[in-house]
């Protein structure tokens, strides 16, 4: 028992980054760059893409995300949602994540497409944009208070 | 009679001029020759490395200086300084450049988290460290 609790508190992790190809760590420039089948989880989503980009910021001696972009094939699983686009950007301080480029999102019940998705996670709001800007599709889904 | 002791002890004060001269030189040239380095191999290794980025401590197994710029760190290895501690085996070290690589497994702790990569290249004076091939980084 104790050993299956040791096991699973060393092999898990709330946030990871993993790449098949390269990871570049460059701290003149604050950023972390992964490369090839990259995966990137932190407490709120998980995302699958080909290529990543991470700034990040020191606080308290620890350095913490900020700005997450995320390039091709970009895929991320938000609880039972899943995002799709050709870009992504995830911004820590608003919880935000703004998909570009054939867009979609499925869920259980429903799959919407468009070319821009802002996904304000804090407050379980989706605007779906199409191509077209005259054109506007906005989705609010019920307010959930574990997010 | 007078001048040709004058013109005699001209000439030793010339020749002697002339030997000083040439001991002069002689202590001027390079010895380099002399005490060219050999190869060099220190076991159980550690010392400190001062760079652009400050302070590097590099421990290994086995140290071997290849020459003036290039050290190899054989079996388990380090290097550690203020922003990463970086442990794997049969690290290269270009001290002029301040490249240092592993073509072996690594492990990385830094004051985000632990990365494992399959082998760096670190640009120490670019501030730049590029983890390759399947590289799995834990954070905090």
């Amino acid at each position: 028992m104790v050993f299956t609790l040791f096991f699973f508190s060393t092999s898990y992790s709330d946030s990871y980054v993993k790449a098949s190809d390269t990871l570049i760590w460059d701290s003149e420039n604050r950023k972390y760059t992964a490369n090839g089948d990259v995966e990137f989880k932190n407490d709120k989503f998980i995302a699958y893409s080909d290529k990543m980009i991470a700034n990040y910021i020191e606080e308290n001696n620890e350095e913490i995300f900020t700005v997450v972009e995320l390039f091709e094939n970009v895929v991320i699983e938000f609880k039972d949602e899943t995002f799709k686009g050709n870009h992504a950007i995830y911004t820590k301080d608003d919880n935000i994540i703004i998909l570009t480029g054939d867009v979609s999102i499925e869920s259980p019940t429903r799959l919407l497409t468009g070319y821009e998705l802002i996904a304000d996670i804090d407050n379980n709001k989706r605007i779906l944009n199409s191509a077209d800007k005259d054109s506007l599709v906005e989705v609010l889904l019920e307010n959930d208070s574990n997010n | 009679m007078i001048n040709f002791f004058i013109k005699r002890i001209n000439l030793l004060v010339i020749f002697f001029l002339a030997i000083q001269i040439f001991i002069y030189f002689y202590n001027q040239r390079p010895l380099s020759e002399n005490f060219s380095q050999k190869n060099i191999t220190v076991e159980n290794f550690s010392s400190i490395v001062l760079s652009k980025s400050g302070i590097t401590k590099i421990g290994s197994e086995k140290l071997n200086k290849i020459d003036e710029d290039n050290i190899y760190l054989e079996g388990n290895s380090y290097l550690e300084n203020k922003e990463y501690k970086i442990y794997g085996e049969n690290i290269f070290i270009k001290l002029k450049e301040e490249i240092s690589n592993s073509n072996e497994p690594v492990k990385v702790i830094n004051s985000m988290g632990v990365l494992k990569s399959e082998g760096f290249k670190n640009l120490d004076n670019e501030g730049i460290i590029i983890f390759k091939g399947e590289v799995e980084f834990l954070i905090d």
